[in-house]
C-alpha cells in the first residue's frame, strides 16, 4: 500500500500551509479518509508521525475522520450509503443494496483530504 | 502572546493529483500525443505487449517506463529506437501525475504520436492516481489465477481496455480465462476485453484494432474542440 507516499504528500502540504500562516507549532490535524481509498488509517497515522519528527508537526495530534461510501446506481436510481462494514478493506466489491447492480458511480468514499489544522502562532 | 488558530485547509491529495493529471493531458493534447497508461499485475506482460505494439503500430511511439528499483524495462524499450524515459519510482508503489509531468519534460513530444506509460506492476496502488493519459489499459494474465479480477475490482472499474494475457498457458496453470472475462464485464460492462497470448500472437490484432479506434475517436474529438 502507499501510506508512505501519501503521508509524505500530506506532511509537505501541511508544512507549507503552516509556514504561510506563521505557525510556531502545529497542534492538531484533521484528515478525512474515504473508506474506498485502500489506505489503512492506523498505518497512515503511524507514517505521519514518523515523517513529522523534527518538523513543525512533531507532536501534533492526527485526527482521522472516516468517510463512508456513497453510491449512485444507474440501474435502479438508488442514491445513498452502502453498508461498508461488509466491505473487506482489500477487496471492496460494491453492489447496489437495492438491486445488486455492480456498475455504480461512487459519490464519496475516495477522499484523502486535509480538512483542517490547528496551529499556535505569535500575536 | 501566543494564540491558537484553526485553519480550514480542504486540500485533497487525490484531487490535487487529478488536477495535475488534467494539466498533463492538456500538454499532451497540445502536442497531439495520445497517451496510454498500461497497468497490471507484476509480470503479466506489460512490457512484452508494449514491445509488440511498438513494432506493429504505424505511429511514432514514445515510452515512459516506471520501474520500482531498476531501469530494466526502460532498457528493453531502447532497443527499438524510440524515445524512452525511465522513472525510478523507488519507494513508490505507483506512478503519479507529478512524476509523469517531469517525464513529459524529458520527451520530444512533437516527435511522438502515441505515448505508452508503463505503470508499476501492482493492481491496487495505481487505482486512485490518474496520470493524464487518454486511455487506461489493464494487463493481467492467467498465471495470477482466475480469481484476480474478483480480488481487485477497483482497477477494472476505471479501465477502458482489459487484456487477459498468457492464454497459451491457461490449461497448464488451471485458470479459466472465460471466467476472468465474465468477471471484468460484470464490473464494467463498457470495457473492451481481449484475451491474448504474446507467445502465439493470439489477440494481438484485436488489441491493435481497439487501440486504433480509441486513437481515431480522440483525434476527432481534439479537432472539434479546437475549432
Ligand atoms: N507464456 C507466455 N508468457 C508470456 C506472455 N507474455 C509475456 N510472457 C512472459 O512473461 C514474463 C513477464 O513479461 P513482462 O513483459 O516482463 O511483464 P511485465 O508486466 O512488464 O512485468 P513487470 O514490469 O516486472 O511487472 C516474460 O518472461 C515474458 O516472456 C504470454 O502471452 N505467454
Ligand atoms: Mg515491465
Ligand atoms: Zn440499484
Amino acid at each position: 500500500m502507499h501510506e508512505l507516499s501519501m503521508a509524505d504528500a500530506i506532511v509537505k502540504t501541511i508544512l507549507d500551509i503552516a509556514e504561510k500562516n506563521d505557525a510556531e507549532e502545529i497542534i492538531e490535524v484533521t484528515i478525512e479518509l474515504g473508506k474506498l481509498t485502500l489506505l489503512n488509517p492506523e498505518q497512515l497515522k503511524f507514517m505521519l508521525e514518523v515523517i513529522s519528527e523534527d518538523t513543525l508537526l512533531d507532536g501534533a495530534e492526527f485526527k482521522m475522520e472516516i468517510i463512508p461510501v456513497e453510491i449512485e446506481c444507474g440501474s435502479c436510481n438508488y442514491t445513498g450509503s452502502i453498508d461498508s462494514d461488509e466491505l473487506d478493506h482489500f477487496t471492496p466489491i460494491l453492489s447496489c443494496p437495492q438491486c445488486g447492480e455492480r456498475d455504480l458511480k461512487v459519490i464519496s468514499g475516495r477522499e484523502c483530504n486535509i480538512k483542517q489544522i490547528k496551529i499556535e502562532k505569535r500575536e | 502572546m501566543h494564540k491558537v488558530a484553526e485553519i480550514e485547509v480542504q486540500h485533497d491529495i487525490i484531487i490535487a493529483n487529478k488536477k495535475l493529471a488534467k494539466r498533463n493531458q492538456r500538454i499532451l493534447d497540445k502536442a497531439d500525443v495520445f497517451a496510454i497508461d498500461v497497468l497490471g499485475a507484476i509480470g503479466s506482460g506489460k512490457t512484452s505487449l508494449i514491445e509488440v505494439l511498438i513494432q506493429r503500430m504505424n505511429h511514432k511511439i514514445g515510452v515512459i517506463a516506471g520501474d520500482v528499483i531498476s531501469k530494466f524495462d526502460a532498457g528493453r524499450f531502447k532497443k527499438y529506437n524510440v524515445p524512452v524515459v525511465g522513472l525510478n519510482t523507488g519507494k513508490e508503489c505507483h506512478l503519479d501525475a507529478h512524476l509523469v509531468e517531469h517525464a513529459l519534460e524529458d520527451l520530444p513530444l512533437p516527435a511522438i504520436d502515441v505515448l505508452f506509460i508503463e505503470n508499476v506492476g501492482n493492481l491496487i496502488c495505481p487505482v486512485d492516481f490518474d496520470l493524464g493519459s487518454h486511455l487506461r489499459m489493464v494487463v493481467i494474465s492467467v498465471s495470477e489465477g482466475d480469481d484476480t479480477v474478483e480480488k481487485h475490482p477497483l482497477i477494472f472499474k476505471d479501465a477502458d481496455v482489459v487484456v487477459i494475457n498468457k492464454v497459451d498457458i491457461a490449461d497448464a496453470v488451471g485458470a479459466d480465462e472465460e471466467k476472468m472475462e465474465a468477471d471484468v464485464l460484470r464490473l464494467n460492462p463498457d470495457v473492451v476485453v481481449i484475451k491474448s497470448s504474446l507467445k502465439t500472437g493470439e489477440g494481438v490484432e484485436n488489441i491493435l484494432q481497439a487501440l486504433e479506434e480509441y486513437i481515431n475517436e480522440s483525434r476527432l474529438y481534439i479537432k472539434e474542440s479546437q475549432r
